[in-house]
């Protein structure tokens, strides 16, 4: 808009324009801000519903939420009063009459559906599109918080890339004892068709997506997803929908902005280019309309305005990769590969695969193109393997690891199975090569036929599991017909690397919808929220 | 532009236009059965299915299929056949859904404003059946679902960037219009011959179900003659919907695209449509016009060099092999 030039803010524009002459000398840009906002809250309550109590009875939003003093919310400290960064929006939104907050929540419903904004679910009825679930009010980090979580994850993705190198190349620290061996090679995710392949700048995790959760400790990793993180699309079309449904109060809060994402992903894979080519052709490899991320492959073609590929628009030629355009072959030097390392290659791979492409592998070896990912990415986000990432951090910065793991035993060893087939009902147990909250037990949820049967199973292959302490990880303010009510949250920031280490300050934050459930994937009723990072 | 890309602008482009054309015969048909004669009105199944090339479900199961057995049928089942039966590939909720499914493999290449326009006319139809929609105006419905379908396309002019997809676009759109359009003269031609004088009604639906019949009335106010529809229809180029208009259409669109093609000339030639439009301007206005038979068959060289052109684009275009010679 033409008076939205640079260092000009349309708030203190429109509050100026109401403010009497002269009366806003001596406030500072904060104190208007804050004047702004109860103007705002108490212009919608003038402007939509002056009653906003039903049958004599209050019904504001946070008026039957209820604080659990053991586990830590996002909005509330223990004594019930919004933490500082979460007082504006707090009072704001208490503020709004609840049919007005409902009628937002359809509205960003609405524009999901009517955007495509889906993911595949397969079923007994083939796979079915569905909406994931938005919910309106956003989740507020502060920027001491978001400091923490950015330096830990960047410490984290450089340790992690530095293992996969070593691994895949000398392997000294198998050899010197930090990591078990038949761990890493044992794993079913290790490819030895990595051996003494190094890919550009030593980067073999372009896009890692880390899951992590807050308890009254403060943050920890819950686990790094290395292979094809999924989720960054709802990250930012979350963000699309929430703050133009509370857009006065998006623009009252000094949120940082994410919508550079695109541009930072394509910069990343650019720089991942075989040497020598200074316009890159990067395509995304997607495995097609009906996987469950697909929504997400398009978004991201669309945001990095790259080609959108199947495996049967390419062909290998001489070593080389080519697309197939309507203006003849044109060659490729980047794949952003949104498929999983089994699929990619039948000739190297699994040979049954449809998805993939003949010879692809064959020409990153060659480096006449980038795969990122790298093939072989998923043996560091094992779940066993997990469990040592502080030790690499150790091993290859020689530092302190700045967010924690979460403590974790592992069932091949002896002391861990026992531990964990005694403790069944308070543990998270998992099985490692399993994603999406498949395959798990969620130990104080769990029934005893389902915790007999589980120990069966851990009994027979106890290198197949891990266990964790089931975390009462943190909660935050949802929205629900009678209000808001609390429910379990974790946070998925994307970090990128090319030739150096790139996030954008914002995250997927996944919500556990139903009432005291701790699994918060979309796959099994999960749902989004929009995270604001607050300037400092 | 990636290939499998333009083929999904192509074939959204035909399902599209199949979608305007099915709209348009349920609403003129349904318009007809409240006051037109009821042999007129099983003719006028009679020429919807023929011009499909498709028989109603169900229609196997007669004594004698072949026969003239539309009266068996009631305007309700065949009604539902058109518009939702999922084994009718030319039904409008399956061209629109294909059309969808076309739009979601390429909504990165597409202008948001296309996708959400398409999208939101799927939703509205996606949990619709007949019986919600016949004890009102079901021809409402179905102009209604025409509009917005003319409203998508409206919105691809407006949006969409002139590069080759948009050429592709153009091709799909085209070529559907001038093989539906010669396969339901011939129908038409089937149905109410031209020697055939009481079917003045008839011509005038036709020139209907081509959104013709305004122009039409300008150009031959006083009474409908089967020649000057025909010859409206097929080679009056300035109508939108001419066989001869999509003919040209066709040309323009591919020559653009064979000149991006990097190796020239491409391989994919336009000559059968050449030879198409060659036909309709120097041997069409010789014809007899009383010859159903020879206009017949001249409408079926122009399907079939329409079909072949089709058949090239998808093979030079979409599916070609790379070589050697390709790469050079």
């Amino acid at each position: 808009m033409p008076w939205q030039r640079a260092g000009h803010d349309p708030t203190l524009a429109l509050l100026t324009l109401r403010w009497p002459a002269g009366q806003n000398r001596g406030l500072s840009s904060l104190q208007l801000r804050s004047i702004l906002a109860c103007m705002v809250a108490n212009q919608e309550l003038q402007g939509n519903s002056p009653d906003h109590t039903t049958n004599g009875r209050e019904s504001r939003l946070f008026s039957r939420y209820e604080i659990d003093a053991r586990i830590h919310d996002e909005m509330f400290g223990q004594d019930g009063t919004p933490h500082r960064h979460c007082r504006r929006l707090h009072d704001a939104l208490n503020a709004m009459p609840l049919d007005r907050i409902a009628t937002m929540q359809d509205h960003a419903a609405r524009s999901f559906l009517e955007d495509g904004i889906t993911f595949s679910v397969y079923g007994a009825e083939g796979p079915q599109e569905r909406i994931i679930p938005i919910d309106l009010l956003p989740r507020l980090i502060d920027a001491s918080d978001w400091q923490v979580i950015e330096d830990g994850l960047v410490q984290r993705l450089q340790a992690l890339n530095k293992f996969l190198g070593d691994i895949y190349g000398s392997a000294r620290i198998l050899a010197d004892g930090v990591i078990p061996v038949d761990l890493v090679y044992g794993c079913t995710q290790y490819r030895v068709e990595m051996r003494g392949l190094t890919p550009k700048h030593g980067v073999y995790v372009s896009v890692c997506g880390s899951d992590i959760i807050r308890d009254t400790d403060g943050f920890k990793v819950l686990e790094d997803n290395l292979r094809s993180p999924s989720g960054v699309s709802y990250m930012l079309a979350n963000r699309q929908a929430v703050s133009a449904s509370l857009r006065t109060l998006y623009r009252l809060h000094s949120v940082r902005p994410i919508g550079h994402y695109g541009a930072l992903l394509r910069k990343c894979l650019a720089e991942m280019a075989p040497s020598g080519v200074s316009d890159p052709c990067i395509v995304l490899l997607t495995p097609g309309v009906h996987n469950a991320a697909y929504y997400e492959h398009m978004f991201l073609a669309r945001e990095m305005g790259i080609e959108l590929v199947q495996g049967s628009d390419l062909t290998v030629h001489k070593g080389f990769v080519y697309m197939r355009t309507t203006r003849g072959p044109r060659r490729v030097d980047v794949v952003y590969r949104r498929i999983n390392d089994e699929y990619i290659d039948p000739l190297v791979f699994r040979p049954d695969s449809r998805l993939g492409v003949p010879g692809l592998f064959l020409a990153f070896r060659l480096g006449n193109v980038a795969i990122a990912n790298a093939p072989g990415t998923g043996v560091a986000d094992d779940k066993a393997v997990y469990s040592y990432v502080p030790d690499m951090i150790r091993y290859y910065l020689g530092e302190e690891p700045l967010l924690p793991n979460v403590e974790t035993f592992l069932c091949r060893e002896r002391k861990g199975l026992e531990y964990t087939l005694d403790n069944l009902d308070t543990l998270v147990v998992k099985c490692v090569g399993e994603s999406g909250g498949q395959g798990m037990l969620v130990g104080p949820h769990s029934t005893r036929d389902e915790r007999n049967s589980f120990a069966k199973k851990v009994r027979s292959n106890p290198s197949n599991y891990i266990s964790q302490p089931a975390i009462n990880f943190s909660r935050s303010p949802c929205l629900s017909p009678e209000g808001a009510v609390a429910r379990h949250v974790d946070l998925r920031p994307f970090i990128l690397q090319g030739n150096k280490t790139r996030l954008v300050p914002g995250a997927f934050c996944r919500v556990a919808l139903r009432a005291g459930s701790l699994v918060v994937n979309s796959s099994q009723g999960g749902g989004g929220k929009d995270v604001w990072v607050l300037e400092n | 532009m990636l290939s499998r890309d333009a083929q999904n602008l192509y074939w959204m482009s035909r399902y599209i236009e199949r979608a305007v054309q099915v709209c348009r015969f349920l609403t003129n048909q349904l318009d007809a059965i409240h006051d037109s004669p009821h042999d007129d009105i099983e003719r006028g199944w009679k020429r919807i299915f023929l011009s499909l090339n498709r028989q109603p479900a169900g229609s196997g199961l007669m004594p004698n299929p072949g026969d003239d057995y539309f009266m068996l049928f009631d305007a309700y089942t065949l009604t539902d056949d058109l518009a939702f039966e999922p084994s009718n590939p030319d039904a409008i909720f399956n061209c629109l859904s294909k059309a969808r499914e076309n739009a979601r493999q390429i909504r990165s290449v597409i202008s948001h404003e296309m996708w959400t326009s398409l999208n939101v006319a799927f939703l509205d139809k996606k949990d619709l059946r007949l019986l919600d929609i016949w004890e009102e105006r079901p021809r409402d419905s179905f102009a209604n679902a025409s509009i917005a379908v003319e409203t998508f396309r409206g919105i691809v002019e407006a949006t969409m960037y002139r590069d080759s997809g948009w050429h592709f676009f153009r091709l799909g759109r085209f070529v559907e219009r001038a093989l539906l359009t010669c396969s339901l003269i011939d129908a038409q031609l089937e149905a109410f011959p031209t020697r055939d004088s009481s079917a003045g009604e008839a011509w005038s639906s036709l020139l209907n179900i081509c959104a013709a019949q305004s122009t039409f009335r300008r150009l031959h106010p006083m009474e409908y003659m089967a020649t000057h529809a025909l010859d409206f229809l097929v080679c009056d180029s300035r109508s939108p919907n001419s066989v001869a208009h999509a003919l040209q259409e066709i040309a323009g669109a591919h020559a653009v695209i064979a000149a991006e093609w990097r190796r020239s000339p491409t391989r994919c030639s336009d000559r059968p449509v050449g030879r198409a439009r060659a036909l309709i301007e120097y041997e069409w206005p010789d014809r007899d016009p009383e010859d159903d038979a020879a206009v017949r068959s001249m409408l079926n060289f122009v399907a079939d060099a329409t079909r072949k052109f089709s058949e090239d684009v998808e093979s030079v275009y979409f599916n070609y092999p790379i070589t050697d010679d390709a790469i050079a």
